[in-house]
């Protein structure tokens, strides 16, 4: 190994070690108690595990008014995320099926349309939509907030099914035409048994968004109803007494710990999600 | 009775017609080829009589029936696809039992059916395997299967071989000829392939620009072009287009030929009434590369020419020799023992008794 | 039998429609109405409640004198160059390196690429730990024996909105490495074959025929990042709050806190307005050289 490669991978290794440091010592932090924390640095050891914050943070915390911890809000956002993800790749997959193979006068238009979609800033349509959901009765409530993630997520889950659709043969569904498949046979037997990657992608990809998004959350979301993200910058925010760095921390990881599992499980396909849809978004 | 009568079909994207106007009949058990280069129309004509590809006018009638506005599915036919089109997630056998189970066959008679066709094609062996395992022979072989699987009343092939290697298409081309020979089905094939034209089609329909150019058996077409885009598209190398000089001696029409510094005078023996009116005027000369050869015993209607050879290419069964006439170079097919050598001079052979003739203006047939 | 055999249209032909449909519906009322919606809050006199009606420019007027929202635009300004340009610098270099068949590569891209499966908030929370002054950074550094050193960003108000920016290019200059990682796996082998065979070094190649090659990456790339820092607003919430004071304002925040917040809807749909601009500005010359590009093809 000549010393060209020796600095490789050392500048690759430093890297990796910067990238790495903030979650160490988000860990490290977590487990620590206040004294502990108040007389180390960021980088001392915890002197034993101690899991006590993470109780605290999961079940006590103070979020704003109520002091229940994380877990309520946790559930929320499993609540939101799981019917948006699946309700928006469905639509999603149906209508690129429909955008590549039974194209008509006008798809094209409509899915440049839908394209425009995944690159407004959301703040324009913050204002408007609040006032939809007052006027459905949905202001505050998960359904509300679902409704809104399913909304401003089918123009992803569209591009992500559009894109790959787009590679399938037309011939595949003219072959299953002749042999008298119709609309949904055509769906259901040939293309969806070749979906598996590209719903994976595009579930991944909603997931994350979904439990990762604040700014719906903050604004559409109250009391009992807001997510995970809503409820941990309350946590953080909350000044009674003592600022408890080992609970912030402790909630910062619980509350990122579903999709850097996500990640670690399906990292390729969550790579391809993000090159994917953001490549044109 | 017809088995396929197509009726003033039109195709219009806009503004642009890409059909203009077809009309077609073909008979039970014929074998039609519809030829030309790409973008000339043929694989949308093809999409029209599936029923893939709705009609902007006119009319496609299978047997009796007024298919024009019918789904494909109603249409009685089946489809070979130029990327074969098989379903990937599923074997063989349900690739060719899929339409059947559509169509709700019954399962004994479907079994009955699989077995005949793979065993018609060979495949018995593959039958348990995913498209993906099967190599591009075979494949195009399971997606003959699954169309003789239905049993339509016509089969369209969209340039089915146009996939396969060179050997391989070769094989597949007697195979297709074969299987055509002994079930007796009606085909409608579409290839931008004279070759696969020539050997495979009772009939032939070549188009270009949307518009069948001419119709007919394969070897009419092949020594009756209509005009000089008929002669120059069908056959391999193509046939020469040799511009000439006409002049009328003794009421005979003349043609005069040159190369090198020879320069001959060539009488038109053919019975072509339209040459009468290209007295003194150029017109051009078709001449296939075999009708030019290495001189030999003389044949009745032939000139000699002897000709500056520029380029000579063996192909093993016979050599093709370019050599340059009335300034355009002209392919000649000669027998491999023929001597020649390059920037020597050949006495060459021309048979005028099948030469055609073109008008330089318009490019058609002189007759 | 003419008449049977006029073009109809079939349940066949509605279906496909029929299915999109509500996608359609959707995005008429949901992203273009709630557009033009938008768009007349911000020339409507609305206060606490939206009201609609014809109000002229005042609310821009309005925008436009006030100091605050011009904090946030500099601040825009300041954290989208920094984080775009660290971002694509950072991530071309990782990438470059990466791409010499380094052994553990896919652990190491994985630990490059982490941070973006995190929410802004959690991301912002964390730093807001490391960089805070009396435990964080500058407390480890005094420690191991710098006295004197002192790390107050998070604080300090001229510098806060550059902390933003170190979290900021945390959390995506890695998404930048895969992209361009994917770019330089996609570079035409012969191609660097060709220019070895010609006695080009590496650099050399890298410089003149690999970057160059890229373009298409940093393009789609630089829009990426130039989206996700005008819509920043979770990572400054949590990291900063938007303070101390209001020095870490940004376009995103403002518009939150004075429409939701401060009953000031009007002003607010004016500075969303502002922001749905600079996105046009930057996407429809790339949406144009994209369709140019395309009709070449053709």
């Amino acid at each position: 190994m000549n010393i060209k490669r020796v600095l490789i991978y050392s500048i690759l290794g430093f890297a990796a070690l910067i990238y790495l440091l903030p979650l160490v010592v988000m860990v490290i932090t977590s487990l620590k108690d206040l004294d502990e924390i108040r007389s180390g640095t960021l980088l001392s050891m915890p002197q034993a595990l101690n899991f006590d914050s993470w109780d605290k943070a999961w079940g006590a915390a103070c979020t704003g008014v109520s002091c229940e911890g994380l877990k309520g809000y946790f559930w929320n956002s499993v609540l939101i995320v799981v019917p948006a993800v699946i309700i928006s790749t469905v639509i999603g997959a149906l209508n690129g099926y429909v955008l590549t193979k039974w194209k008509f006068r006008g798809s094209t238009l409509f899915f440049g349309m839908l394209l425009i979609g995944t690159m407004i800033p959301f703040q324009v349509v913050l204002l408007p939509m609040a006032r939809m959901l007052g006027f459905l009765g949905l202001a505050g409530t998960t359904s509300g907030l679902i409704m809104v993630h399913i909304i401003y997520g089918l123009a992803f889950t569209t591009l992500f099914f559009r894109n790959y659709y787009i590679s399938i043969p037309s011939e595949l569904v003219n072959a299953a035409r002749i042999d008298g498949a119709g609309f949904w046979m055509i769906f259901h037997r040939i293309i969806l048994p070749l979906s598996i990657p590209i719903i994976v992608v595009s579930v991944i990809w909603q997931f994350t968004q979904i439990w990762n998004d604040f700014l719906f959350g903050v604004v559409y979301s109250s009391g009992d109803s807001q997510p995970i993200t809503v409820a941990l910058n309350n946590l953080v925010n909350t000044s009674t007494g003592v600022k408890e760095y080992n609970v912030d921390m402790a909630a910062a990881i619980i509350a990122a710990l579903p999709t850097l599992f996500v990640y670690i499980v399906a990292g390729k396909y969550f790579v391809k999600g993000l090159t994917a849809g953001a490549v044109k978004g | 009775m017809h088995a396929l009568k197509i009726q003033n079909i039109e195709k219009i994207y806009g503004k642009v017609k890409v059909l203009k106007g077809i009309d077609l009949e073909i008979q039970p058990g014929q074998f039609l080829i519809l030829v030309g280069p790409s973008g000339c129309g043929k694989s949308t004509l093809l999409n029209m009589i599936a029923g893939l590809e709705p009609v902007s006018k006119g009319n496609i009638f299978i047997g009796d029936r007024d298919v024009t506005h019918l789904d494909p599915k109603d249409r009685d036919i089946a489809m070979v696809f130029q990327s074969y089109a098989l379903y990937p997630n599923m074997t063989v056998r349900q690739n060719i039992e899929f339409g059947l189970t559509i169509r709700k066959t019954e399962k004994s008679e479907q079994k009955k059916i699989v077995e005949k066709v793979s065993k018609l094609l060979q495949i018995e062996p593959l039958l348990d395997r995913k498209p993906k395992q099967l190599s591009g022979g075979q494949r195009q072989r399971v997606a003959m299967g699954r169309a003789l699987a239905r049993d339509p009343s016509i089969f369209l092939f969209d340039e089915p071989l146009s996939n396969l290697d060179a050997k391989l298409r070769v094989e597949m081309r007697g195979e297709i000829k074969e299987l055509h020979q002994r079930e007796g089905t009606t085909i409608v094939y579409v290839t931008h392939d004279q070759i696969e034209a020539m050997t495979l089609g009772d009939v032939i329909a070549v188009m270009k620009d949307g518009e069948i150019q001419q119709f007919g058996p394969p070897q009419d077409i092949y020594d009756n072009p209509r005009n000089q885009f008929i002669a120059s598209f069908m056959g391999s190398p193509s046939m020469n287009f040799i511009p000439c000089q006409a002049e009328k001696v003794n009421g005979v029409i003349q043609i005069s030929l040159e190369s090198g510094n020879e320069k001959v005078k060539v009488p038109i023996k053919q019975n072509i009434k339209g040459l009468e009116a290209y007295a003194d005027k150029s017109i051009i000369l078709g001449i296939r590369p075999e009708q030019i050869t290495q001189q030999g015993e003389d044949k009745p209607d032939s000139a000699k020419l002897n000709c500056d050879v520029e380029l000579i290419e063996p192909t093993g069964p016979d050599t093709l020799v370019t050599v340059r006439i009335n300034g355009v170079k002209t392919v000649c097919r000669i027998h491999p023992t023929a001597e020649s050598k390059v920037d020597k001079l050949m006495p060459l052979l021309l048979d005028m008794s099948k030469v055609v003739f073109f008008d330089p203006d318009t490019q058609e047939r002189v007759y | 039998m003419n008449k049977s055999s006029a073009p109809r249209q079939s349940l066949g032909e509605l279906l496909p429609k029929l299915v999109v449909a509500p996608t359609f519906v959707v995005a008429v009322i949901f992203i273009y109405g709630f557009m033009l919606m938008n768009a007349w809050l911000s020339f409507s006199s609305s206060r606490m409640l939206p009201k609609y009606d014809w109000a002229g420019f005042i609310q821009y007027e309005k925008l436009f004198a006030n100091d605050r929202w011009w904090v946030a635009a500099e601040n825009l300004f300041i954290f989208g160059v920094l984080f775009i340009v660290i971002c694509l610098l950072l991530g071309l270099f990782m990438a470059i390196f990466l791409d010499q068949k380094i052994r553990a590569e896919g652990a190491i891209r994985t630990i490059y690429l982490y941070p973006m499966a995190l929410s802004f908030i959690v991301t912002g929370t964390a730093w807001k730990w490391i960089l805070n002054p009396e435990l964080g950074i500058q407390r480890l550094v005094r420690e191991m024996g710098f006295e004197s050193f002192t790390f107050d960003w998070l604080v300090n108000t001229d510098m806060a909105i550059y902390t933003v920016v170190i979290a900021g290019v945390w959390q995506s200059s890695g998404f930048v490495m895969a992209l361009c990682l994917a770019g330089l796996r996609g570079v035409d082998d012969n191609i660097i074959k060709a220019a070895k065979v010609d006695g080009a070094s590496m650099p050399l190649i890298y410089r003149k025929i690999i970057i160059p090659g890229l373009r298409p990456v940093f393009f789609s790339a630089f829009i990426i990042l130039t989206h996700i820092a005008i819509k920043s607003f979770d990572l400054i919430i949590a990291l900063t709050g938007g303070g101390p004071g209001f020095a870490t304002d940004v376009p995103a925040t403002f518009m939150y806190t004075f429409s939701f917040t401060r009953g000031q809807i009007g002003l607010g749909s004016a500075a969303s307005m502002m922001m749905l601009m600079a996105v046009i500005a930057i996407i429809v010359p790339y949406l144009y050289s994209e369709l140019r590009e395309k009709n070449n093809e053709h």
